[in-house]
């Protein structure tokens, strides 16, 4: 390696010796290097105009006079497409002078069209826009959703379904998401989907009522997410305490 | 009336009697730090690895060996050390010149609780050597494969990454352990009961009056009846969008694993029979969440410049998702 440096490095030492060696050298020109007049004759060529003639008869060299070639169908509808945006958007005269807005209208239009093309066809082959929103698909879970949220759900109806079918379990459901909204129509819970039953209860901690509704929080839990059995008998004491709480509400 | 109407399916007497006396052996010497003491219970009842961390003098070592002590199993001590080799802990063949003959010399990992202190300070070679060991409850060496005695529990403890000498745990390490225990400092009037507990008495003494109060064949015949609590499909599926979540979060580089799912729903278990229930409310979930969780999960870049946590994450989570009723 080392050797091989050296010799690099000579070689580039005998370069730049040889590279000072030539030095350019000014001198008067000499004599016979002086201007000198041509005198020989020369003789002028002229244009064949036969043969101007018969290229220009011919279509490669026909370059200007070209008839334009029929648009297609394609072309025609961008080009009556941007007419019909020019007239749209025509800049129009203002006292101070020509506006930008109609150039800006335009412009913005085209922007969100293009935008709402973009979305659609984003929906159509089913993109997720969960990653610019950073939410998560929704999963799916094994269970029906209609009944969670309880600002829509028909109470009277629903517990009268259960009960038809003698489902007393969902109907303790009902009966507790009833109260759930109940308290929250009359501002004493602030009901959010993600807070938990025990959250409520904290809520509820020096309000009336604070005790009948841990108690019924207690018979829900233990009947919804415990899967305790209900029978008749002991789903007609756990609507009464319902009942007699709600009336405690109004 | 209520509690005569819903008569326990489970008999959940025996353990409600063992968390308390457990809470109460420790809360002798542990002042404050109850939600520490219930986790540190849980893990044990839930068949789970712990890792406490906090910054040096919060009692992590004197948490560990109170939980070690309540329990009539043998107990080992591993000190994490930078030149901590495998074979320290796991054993090595030995030649034997009476039988010629090479004879396996168990490591301290043989025991049924195992401490093992300041885990960060050694490197992931070492910490290698615990993965199967904490997995699959087997060590295997020199192609034999030794079954190791139930009950096993890993307590280890670790001073946070920013501390000096320290090492990042390998991802594959921390998804072992069930919770990551943080233990805080403790508040001006838990300091002050410190110092007025310490002023009055010998805390080393008090240390060796820690009695065992259960026995191994307890601890299998709990863990059996926390296993059998019931979980309402929807919270099954609750806990899963929880863990799903973490895999969708643009603030997490890395998402927590299926092994995550199985503890949220083991944990969870073993807090709904702490508070005299056999069966799983959200509540349980969410307060295993932090604890099963921060730990499994990696915070982007960008999130940790912010100066977030893993945990503030976790809770960000939690409030997305809807609680199953």
């Amino acid at each position: 390696m080392r050797i091989l440096l050296l010799v690099v490095l000579l070689f580039f030492a005998e370069d730049l010796q040889a590279r000072q060696a030539v030095k350019p050298v000014l001198s008067k020109p000499k004599d016979s290097m002086l201007l000198k007049l041509d005198s020989s004759k020369t003789q002028v060529k002229q244009f064949d105009n036969e043969t101007i003639q018969r290229y220009k008869s011919q279509k490669e060299f026909q370059y200007g006079d070209e008839e334009p070639e029929s648009l297609s169908w394609w072309d025609r509808f961008w080009r009556s497409f941007w007419n019909w945006i020019n007239r749209l958007f025509g800049e129009r005269q203002t006292s101070s002078g020509p506006s930008i807005w109609p150039k800006v209208l335009k412009y913005a239009t085209l922007a969100i069209g293009i935008g709402v093309i973009i979305f659609a066809v984003f929906k159509l082959i089913g993109v997720d826009f969960n990653w610019f929103t950073g939410k998560s698909k929704a999963v799916d879970v094994p269970y029906d959703e209609h009944l969670e949220n309880i600002h829509e759900i028909s109470f009277d109806e629903e517990i009268a379904n259960s009960l038809q079918n003698g489902n007393y379990r969902l109907t303790v459901r009902l009966l507790y998401l009833q109260t759930l909204k109940q308290l929250s129509d009359r501002e004493i819970i602030d009901w959010l989907p993600n807070k938990t039953n025990s959250a409520y209860v904290q809520e509820m901690v020096g309000e009336n009522g604070h005790e009948a509704f841990a108690n019924l929080t207690y018979q829900f839990e233990y009947i919804w997410y415990g899967d305790f059995p209900v029978d008749k008998v002991s789903f007609a004491q756990i609507q009464q305490s319902f009942q007699q709480f709600n009336t405690t509400l109004r | 009336m209520e509690q005569e109407m819903f008569n326990q399916r489970t008999d959940l007497s025996e353990l409600s009697q063992a968390v308390e006396q457990i809470r109460q052996q420790l809360g002798k010497i542990i002042v404050g730090q109850t939600e520490t003491i219930d986790l540190l219970i849980a893990g044990l009842l839930a068949n789970g690895h712990l890792l406490l961390e906090g910054v040096p003098g919060v009692a992590k070592t004197l948490s560990a060996k109170l939980v070690a002590k309540s329990i009539a199993a043998t107990f080992s001590r591993i000190q994490f050390t930078p030149d901590l080799m495998p074979s320290d802990v796991l054993g090595t063949a030995v030649f034997s010149p009476k039988t010629a003959e090479f004879q396996f010399r168990q490591g301290p990992i043989f025991g049924n609780i195992i401490l093992v202190d300041e885990i960060n300070r050694a490197p992931a070679k070492t910490q290698s050597a615990l993965f199967e060991a904490m997995e699959e409850r087997q060590v295997t060496v020199d192609g034999t494969t030794y079954k190791l005695e139930e009950p096993f529990m890993v307590l280890a403890t670790q001073n946070p990454i920013e501390q000096e000498g320290t090492y990042r745990l390998p991802e594959a390490q921390l998804d072992r352990f069930l919770f990551k225990v943080e233990i805080k400092y403790p508040s001006l009037e838990e300091e002050i009961e410190i110092l007025t507990q310490q002023h009055q008495q010998n805390t080393q003494h008090q240390l060796e009056d820690i009695k065992p109060v259960l026995a191994i064949t307890q601890i299998i015949a709990l863990r059996a009846v926390i296993k059998s609590l019931f979980v309402e499909p929807k919270l099954l599926a609750y806990a899963a969008q929880i863990v799903h979540e973490t895999r969708q979060n643009k603030a997490l580089y890395l998402g927590a694993s299926p092994r995550a799912s199985l503890a949220l729903i083991n944990s969870a278990k073993a807090i709904a029979a702490m508070a005299g229930r056999d069966f799983v409310t959200p509540d349980d979930i969410i307060k295993v969440a932090t604890p099963v969780l921060a730990h499994r999960v990696m915070l982007s870049p960008e999130k940790e410049m912010e100066g977030l946590t893993t945990s503030d994450i976790i809770s960000q989570i939690i409030k997305k998702i809807e609680v199953p009723r």
